[in-house]
């Protein structure tokens, strides 16, 4: 059968984090499949008769359970925010190459921006549950308003874990007790050592978080960014996602920050 | 194994071959040179056809599979792939072919695009004279066979020498031996002068390495201005190959792959509105770039096999063959940068 | 909706159409014909209003989009169409291009102009937005919408001015250049700087290039001819191209971009509500006469109603059906919400089209049409050149092409129609009108034939008014500037202007069903001078609501330099943002098109 049939799985569980995010957990059909990803890979979900796109896994391989948050965007998502419990969508993958946590044990920076941080939460939680094999552990992020911030129930196991966690916004309101302001600002409160950084979210984002780990020390091989490309086949064959010689879906989509400054 | 086959055998050869396998051979219509499925219609083997054979490996449309549903589960169904022949493709397209093998070859591998390919069989027909716009010397990619085929076709004037070159081919020739007859030394002879006389006629100055220094001080946003944004180019092109999927029907339907192009502005744009080729410039830069570039890095050589058809098709006046153009956007500054 | 064979639903419409006219007359059952079906299907559906139903309400959307070309070249030079081939345009030394998006609405022939262009040609771009061929032109002139005639007017006036006229031609071959050129005088380029905004520099540049040249042509499409002096801004730029002997060469000419697939051939086949095939006038008794002989009926004699004519009369009951082709005027035509009103109205519509759309939902019949290329018969380019169509794959369910269905109604309602095959139509067809006389099916090839082509031994033609014109000489006529109907004003402070995108094709009922080309645009925008949205708070995407008297519709903003300040476009295919919910009904007294390009507007934010 084709490699473009994707695999079946059905919703078993759907938090709501913010009025347009579900972080939803699936199990696949095929019990006996061997599903293993690292952090930092996607799937391509589908929702038969409509499409499919790619979402970043959100769950870590240390833990049980398969997650994905989607975030309504376009066909496909809406589609499957409309999805109830015990529906059936289709997945591909794991593709691409995820985060090269080999390289990245010792202090770790992590920032994410609005919806890219969700691809986050799965090395935040890979680290969390393998502590020992890295060093100081500190994350920033930023979303857009408070409703706007996803996983707000993890954070204080991320802190228990011994990792340092700084959340911001860029519009306050009066519910809001805690920073309001740029992701940067929060790295600038950071005690760090030049070590390994994850980057995910606007282009702009980006290049302002590197810009400032630069400044501090931190070299731009050791930057690691996951890059959002269009995409169609998850298998480097359709184009959609090239960046020069690479393919965002399978020589990424993380890269390393010198890899992609100049396209971001 | 080598044969000769007498030039008014050629049709008995093909009508014996379209009663084995369907056969897609150059006709002859208004429109010029079309590969279509041969019963017995004119053939035109003076030209090569605008659109390339390649379209019978990569299908404008076709179902990757057909979903079916039944109580919120799904099953999934191929159809099955018929045996076929390209027959008389030209020398350009068999090494388009052969990049093709390379690019959908690598992990993992495209399966939709090889059951196709293990499905048909490939006759080429060497060229004997150069098109306007050829330059498939200067890529490695002609005026005769480059890369392995079943059987090869050569021109020399009272009929075509023969090659064949696999186990298939050979047994093509054998099946047909009452039309053919021995093949001599001066068939091989008659065939490496008719070759050397189209290579001697190729350009001398659009190497890859050429061609990537044009690309480099080219006037992009110039070239793009003049773009119509038709996607003529990579659709006629024998090496494109980019795709889209989509889903019709509900419950039940089938998961197409369609065509598709780089030079269209909504291919690389994300669904938030964010394009990483925002111009038309942009987009045809891009495309010279992976064929010239990109496609080196990834499987060693360059995606293009100098067939001229980009040229030929383009309705704006974007002059792909001629280098100095490529290096010049505007009339004006033709002399400057030269 | 009720499903019905062909069989049940053309016994219906016969029933349906004979009791209306029983009643009320033959001059309340109207037909609209499309533009985009073939040559024999249109001239089939004429035939079926004038000889089968007695009425001459008779029209298709040329109405809305050249009817004015047909008018004021007809009137100027003896014939509405093209006046050289789209390749001739190549060899010219200077393009005057006046409302056309030429590489976006009409790609193939922008590739001659930029053939022209890469030869050296000099391009001149008339646009109230800086469009891709204003940005590649040697002059871009941004004209107020609704000033056309003024800076034309003027152009003529350098000309003048300058004697860069053709004074044999104007002799020899033109009437009516001494009261045109008086008129002229008193459109001085500063005249016309305070009137259009365009500098009395560019305008003197402009014409200086266009009457220097040895070859010069006119290009043109809707922004010319969508507004209620549509026939004059023709007629100003007929003036042009004769007073400086542009006609009848090599690179020279008048050429109207006309956008469907045979919106030509519809003209050509008479379905207008005065003329019938071959422009020949039913007001005229002998051509009357040969009609009837040939049709075996007698025809009607006042000359029918105009496209919004009949929706208006619709409207207040006075026409009570209507059979609409291939169109989609509950989208298209400009007040939808009259429109709607008005075809809700009718005791009886009869819709046929390839895909459900706006009109088809408000009919009592659907009909399901063979696309073209599920059927056999013949389009007429923008060229003039008849070409075959061929049928490549069977029509899916039971759709039939037109001309099948057009015959068998004729025949329930009395009248015969005996027609094995479209070549047969196109046979008839060219034993009544002159211009087709030497048109066959047998000697349309690849290549098709050029009208005027006359006799069989014809080799049709690519040039016309080579050495005559049709009526002896040509007319120049004086014209006045007439403000717009509508200006910006306090309350409705933008100039609204519609028009197309690249991708997507009318009311997009194919392309929006095409992947790619919906990809391309998939939603409705509206185009908004960047520095008038950052004053307005607007940023790129953001949902925004536009206001006129008509009606308001949401689209996303895009923010763009290459529009004017106080002017706002919008694109005329999406249903769930239709443009013409916005445009007014004010239309042009000679050709009866409606202004579609000028509508005073407002703009606000809509907050979610």
């Amino acid at each position: 059968m084709s490699e473009y049939a994707p695999m079946q799985a059905e919703i078993a569980d759907i938090d709501i984090e913010s009025p347009n995010t579900y972080l939803i957990t699936l199990k696949l059909l095929e019990e006996s499949t061997d599903f293993r990803y690292l952090p930092g890979q996607f799937v391509m979900i589908s929702v038969f008769g409509l499409g499919e796109c790619p979402i970043s896994i959100a769950s870590s391989p240390t833990r049980r359970s398969l997650q994905l948050c989607i975030r309504r965007a376009g066909k496909v998502t809406n589609a499957i925010m409309d999805c109830l419990v015990g529906d059936v969508v289709g997945i591909r993958g794991p593709y691409g190459n995820g985060f090269p946590l080999h390289r990245m044990m010792r202090d770790v920076v992590i920032a994410g921006g609005g919806s890219g941080f969700a691809t986050l939460r799965s090395l935040i939680n890979y680290i969390s549950d393998r502590r020992e094999m890295f060093g100081k552990v500190a994350i920033a992020y930023g979303a857009r308003t408070s409703q706007d911030l996803y996983f707000m129930q993890e954070y204080k196991s991320w802190q228990r874990a011994g990792m340092e966690v700084a959340v911001t916004v860029d519009i306050g309101d009066e519910l809001w007790k805690g920073n309001v302001g740029l992701v940067t600002g929060l790295i600038d409160r950071f005690d760090l050592n030049p070590g390994s950084a994850a980057i995910c979210g606007p282009p702009v984002m980006i290049n302002a978080v590197a810009r400032k780990l630069m400044e501090r020390g931190f070299h731009l091989s050791d930057i690691y960014v996951s890059m959002e490309r269009h995409m169609k086949c998850g298998v480097g064959k359709c184009e959609h996602c090239a960046i020069g010689p690479y393919h965002t879906c399978q020589d990424g989509p993380v890269f390393s920050y010198d890899q992609v400054r100049e396209v971001l | 194994m080598k044969a000769f086959l007498e030039r008014d055998r050629l049709i008995p050869f093909l009508d014996a071959l379209s009663r084995q396998i369907e056969v897609i051979a150059p006709l002859a219509t208004e429109a010029g040179a079309v590969y279509s499925t041969w019963q017995g219609q004119s053939l035109d083997l003076g030209s090569n056809p605008l659109f390339p054979p390649t379209e019978f490996l990569l299908p404008h449309k076709e179902t990757l599979f057909r979903y079916i549903q039944e109580s919120g589960r799904y099953t999934f169904k191929e159809d099955s792939i018929p045996p076929r022949m390209l027959f008389a493709i030209r020398p350009c397209d068999l090494h388009a072919i052969a990049l093709l093998d390379r690019i959908f070859g690598s992990e993992p591998s495209d399966q939709a695009y090889f059951r196709r390919r293990r499905a048909t069989s490939l006759v080429v027909l060497n060229c004997t004279n150069r098109g306007d716009e050829c330059f498939c010397a200067c890529l490695g990619a002609g005026p005769e066979a480059q890369d392995p085929c079943d059987l090869q076709l050569t021109d020399i004037g009272d009929g075509y020498l023969c090659q064949a070159e696999t186990p298939a081919g050979i047994l093509i020739l054998q099946a047909a031996s009452d039309l053919l007859q021995p093949a001599l030394l001066e068939h091989d002879q008659k065939k490496a002068r008719l070759v050397q006389l189209v290579r001697d006629a190729m350009p001398r100055d659009r190497s890859c390495h050429q061609i990537r220094q044009a690309i480099e001080i080219a006037d992009w946003e110039a070239l793009g201005q003049e773009c119509l944004g038709c996607g003529g180019c990579s659709f006629v092109c024998p090496v494109c190959h980019c795709f889209n999927i989509l889903d019709l029907g509900v419950p039940d339907g089938e998961r197409l792959r369609c065509r598709d192009s780089c030079i269209l502005s909504g291919f690389s744009r994300l669904t938030g509105g964010a394009n990483p080729r925002r111009t038309a410039g942009q987009r045809l830069k891009h495309w010279y770039l992976d064929k010239f570039e990109d496609l080196p890095k990834i499987i060693g050589l360059p995606g293009c096999v100098g067939c001229g058809r980009c040229h030929l098709v383009c309705p704006a006046p974007i002059d792909r063959s001629d280098l100095r153009v490529l290096g010049n956007g505007k009339l004006e500054n033709r002399e400057a940068k030269i | 909706m009720v499903r019905a064979t062909w069989d049940e639903a053309l016994s219906l419409a016969a029933a349906r159409l004979q009791g209306i006219k029983k009643e009320f007359g033959p001059r309340s059952l109207g037909v609209l014909t499309s533009a985009k079906g073939t040559n024999e299907e249109n001239y089939l559906l004429m035939k079926l209003a004038r000889a089968a139903l007695g009425t001459n309400n008779v029209d298709h959307v040329a109405r809305l989009c050249h009817a004015p070309t047909v008018a004021a070249l007809g009137s100027a030079l003896g014939s509405g169409a093209m006046t050289g081939s789209i390749s001739s345009l190549a060899n010219s030394d200077a393009i005057l291009i006046v409302g056309s998006n030429t590489t976006e609405q009409h790609p193939l022939a922008a590739s001659y102009i930029l053939h022209a262009r890469s030869r050296g040609a000099k391009l001149i771009v008339a646009d109230p937005r800086r469009t891709r061929l204003a940005e590649l032109a040697d002059i871009w002139l941004s004209p107020r919408p609704g000033t056309d005639v003024v800076w034309i007017n003027a152009l003529l006036n350098v000309i003048v001015e300058r004697d860069l006229l053709d004074r044999q031609f104007i002799e020899k071959r033109t009437t009516g250049f001494e009261e045109t050129a008086e008129a002229a005088r008193a459109y001085t380029p500063g005249q016309a700087e305070q009137i259009s905004g365009i500098a009395a520099l560019d305008l003197a540049r402009a014409a200086g290039f266009f009457g220097a040249a040895d070859r010069a042509a006119i290009v043109y499409a809707m922004g010319v001819t969508q507004h209620a002096q549509g026939t004059d801004i023709v007629q100003a730029l007929a003036n042009l191209a004769l007073a400086t002997g542009n006609m009848g060469r090599e690179g020279t000419g008048i050429y109207p971009l006309r956008g469907h697939q045979n919106v030509q051939g519809a003209c050509d086949m008479g379905a207008l509500p005065t003329v019938y095939c071959g422009y020949q006038s039913l007001s005229i008794p002998a051509v009357r006469a040969k009609f009837e002989d040939a049709w075996n009926a007698s025809l009607p004699e006042e000359p029918g109603l105009t496209a919004l004519e009949m929706l208006w009369a619709a409207e207040t009951g006075r026409l009570k059906s209507l059979i609409i082709v291939g169109e989609n005027p509950a989208l298209s035509y400009p007040d939808s919400s009259r429109v709607l009103k008005a075809l809700k109205g009718l005791e009886f519509l009869l819709a046929c089209d390839i895909f459900p759309t706006e009109t088809t939902a408000l009919a009592d019949i659907v009909l399901p049409a063979a696309c073209f290329a599920e059927k056999e018969g013949t389009f007429t380019s923008t060229e003039r050149r008849v070409q075959r169509i061929r049928k490549a794959v069977e029509p899916p369910g039971e759709a039939k092409a037109e001309w099948e269905w057009i015959s068998e109604l004729m025949r329930r309602l009395g009248h015969q129609a005996d027609y094995p095959s479209p070549a047969s139509i196109m046979a008839e067809i060219a034993s009544l009108t002159p211009s087709y006389g030497g048109i066959g099916y047998d000697r349309l090839d690849a290549e098709g034939l050029q009208w005027p082509c006359p006799s069989i031994d014809h080799p049709g033609t690519s040039i016309l008014h080579t050495d005559r014109f049709s009526q002896g000489r040509a007319s120049l006529r004086p014209v006045f500037f007439i403000h717009p109907p509508e200006i910006a004003d306090a309350d409705y402070p933008f100039i609204l202007n519609t028009g197309r995108s690249l991708y997507h094709f009318h009311t997009g009922t194919m392309t929006r069903r095409t992947s790619l080309l919906d990809r391309e645009v998939p939603r409705p925008f509206v185009e908004i001078n960047s520095e008038d949205a950052r004053l307005m708070g607007i940023r790129e995407g953001m949902r925004v609501r536009v206001e006129t008297r008509r009606g308001s519709i949401d689209a996303e903003a895009r923010l763009m330099d290459a529009l004017p300040r106080g002017n706002l476009f919008l694109p005329i295919h999406f249903s769930e943002a239709p443009a013409n919910a916005l445009t007014a009904q004010a239309i042009d007294p000679l050709s009866k098109i409606a202004e579609l390009k000028i509508s005073a507007a407002r703009l606000h934010k809509v907050i979610s």
